[in-house]
């Protein structure tokens, strides 16, 4: 189906959250591990725009819808980011500007250099980069709404589920049109399938790993993730991206989350 | 390193050492604005239409407000993007302008048969300098956020200009209106740029000698390289042709933002 993307920017809004009884925070406080990853998710959703500069350097940003799309998702996703340090606040966590901008000088070097190698990259490869990074978008809301949910279910907090799932709401609009945008692309061009499965078979990461700490997305991942219950959920990732044209027998998420140690509790079957 | 910091702990005594101070990012970006489209009032335009010059205008207004994705790659590939302050800013400043860019595309379509397709066309964004333009931004490090931060105020005092010209040459009750919204919108994204502006060139000399040289280089407005010459060409020639005054006086305030007299800026894009 096609993705209506006048329909999109006009029912974008921020999430809100003033209606929630955040006293609620004061006499049923979240516990630390929460917290911690609660951080992580807001400093993750912050970190959009950098995102955006990435998507920006290639040859995405000259179609119309997918300007306008990265507008309003880039705005959500900023939300998203005031709404999980609201929580924090809440637990006396202040998550302030400046905090975030060091987590981004500390990228140094790195950073400086992901839109170099992307605009090359966008460039040499023209228009079917474009998919690349529909799917890869796709992957990471995907991911989103998955661990936005699992954790509302965690939690078993009334009014953080509540919020999270408000956020993992918008997310879905965001899987709605990458999945789209990545569908169609990837039908379209058999290269487009070849380097698209390329880059997630040996780039792809957790979301939020390009950026913070390595003992950050572990205690996440296995935060939301360990468990049966992770592992189905991991699993259904994987099938949602296999499921894309060229994308077949493709398991990025198990795979990486191995890498981190986030299994199932026992060895994984087969 | 940089020669200073958006602290937040500093005591009020200090308040002045940090860029904008009394802009409240935060506030900006609970406060907006969406969609106009519920507030154009396009009905009256069926019988009473704008004229064939003021809709060319108001197609290069949209062509320039939606180049923002472009110019917002070139300034978030830069030391700009560390600053999580700034970029809550643009965030919100990019949304505005969507909207903005919307309502002018709307107004223009009121003029046309109904059910005409909107604009789909790729956008023409020169790309292949981003590369240089990154390489070179990056060593040039913490000096690039107050570049940026000037074209912001640069390109606002001259949209403002535009907007008030174009009302003035075509004064339709329900364009006014919609202009002085915008207006207004701009002249809070104004206060942000101009503060963060004036701020950084006064504290470094560096930024001063780069915003120098790098405004020179730009083509005016941000985003008249989306469109023909010709049209950037037209846009000077009927909004400014007859208002020479205005011309000089948007040059004046140039040369008030420290290191950047005597540029001559607006006059010499609108003889190009």
């Amino acid at each position: 189906m096609a993705f209506d993307i006048d329909k999109y920017t006009s029912t974008s809004k921020k999430v809100v959250w003033g209606d929630l009884d955040f006293g609620s925070f004061e006499t049923n406080p979240l516990p630390q591990s929460t917290l911690r990853s609660l951080r992580y998710m807001a400093d993750v959703e912050y970190h959009t725009v950098c995102y955006l500069r990435d998507l920006l350097v290639t040859p995405s940003h000259k179609e119309a819808d997918v300007s306008a799309f990265m507008t309003m998702w880039n705005r959500e996703e900023f939300w998203h980011g005031e709404a999980l340090s609201a929580v924090l606040a809440a637990h006396g966590v202040t998550l302030d500007f400046d905090q975030l901008k060091a987590t981004r000088l500390k990228l140094g070097w790195k950073d400086r250099l992901d839109p170099i190698k992307q605009s090359l990259l966008g460039n040499i490869v023209g228009k079917d980069f474009i998919a690349v990074h529909m799917i890869w978008g796709a992957a990471n809301e995907w991911s989103a709404v998955a661990a936005y949910n699992r954790m509302a279910d965690l939690e078993q907090h009334p009014v953080l589920a509540e919020l999270l799932r408000r956020i993992a709401k918008q997310e879905a609009r965001h899987v709605a049109f990458y999945a789209t945008q990545a569908r169609d692309r990837l039908a379209k061009s058999k290269k487009a399938q070849v380097l698209a499965r390329f880059a997630l078979k040996n780039a792809w990461g957790p979301v939020g790993s390009s950026i913070m700490e390595p003992a950050e997305v572990n205690h996440v991942m296995g935060h939301i993730f360990a468990g049966e219950e992770g592992l189905r959920e991991i699993r259904k990732l994987d099938e949602h991206i296999s499921r894309m044209p060229g994308l077949d027998g493709l398991t990025i998420v198990e795979t990486s989350m191995k890498k981190y140690g986030i299994t199932a509790g026992a060895p994984l079957a087969a | 390193m940089p020669d200073h910091k958006e602290a937040s702990a500093r005591g009020e005594a200090d308040l002045m050492h940090f860029p904008a101070p009394g802009f409240d990012v935060r506030e900006y970006a609970r406060n907006a604005a969406a969609s106009h489209r519920d507030d154009l009032g396009l009905d009256t335009y069926r019988s009473n239409p704008l004229g064939a010059e003021a809709l060319r205008i108001i197609r290069y207004l949209q062509v320039i407000e939606r180049a923002t994705m472009t110019h917002l790659r070139s300034v978030l590939v830069t030391a700009t993007h560390k600053d999580a302050r700034i970029t809550a800013f643009l965030t919100t400043w990019a949304f505005e302008k969507y909207w903005i860019a919307d309502a002018f595309e709307q107004i223009s379509l009121a003029h046309r048969p109904e059910g005409t397709d909107v604009d789909r066309a790729p956008f023409i964004t020169p790309s292949e300098r981003t590369i240089r333009e990154s390489i070179v931004a990056n060593i040039i490090g913490v000096p690039m956020i107050a570049v940026h931060m000037t074209l912001g105020t640069i390109d606002t005092w001259l949209s403002q200009a535009a907007y008030r010209r174009l009302i003035a040459l075509e004064p339709n009750a329900q364009l006014q209106k919609t202009i002085q919204t915008f207006l207004a919108l701009k002249e809070r994204q104004l206060e942000f740029f101009e503060a963060q502006s004036r701020y950084r060139l006064t504290e470094s000399k560096q930024a001063r000698a780069i915003t120098r040289r790098r405004l020179k280089r730009i083509p005016w407005p941000i985003g008249a390289k989306a469109e023909p010459r010709e049209e950037t060409h037209f846009f000077f020639e009927r909004l400014f042709g007859s208002a020479r005054d205005l011309v000089a006086e948007l040059d004046a305030r140039i040369d008030t933002l420290p290191g950047q007299s005597g540029l001559s800026l607006i006059r010499k894009a609108a003889h190009q």
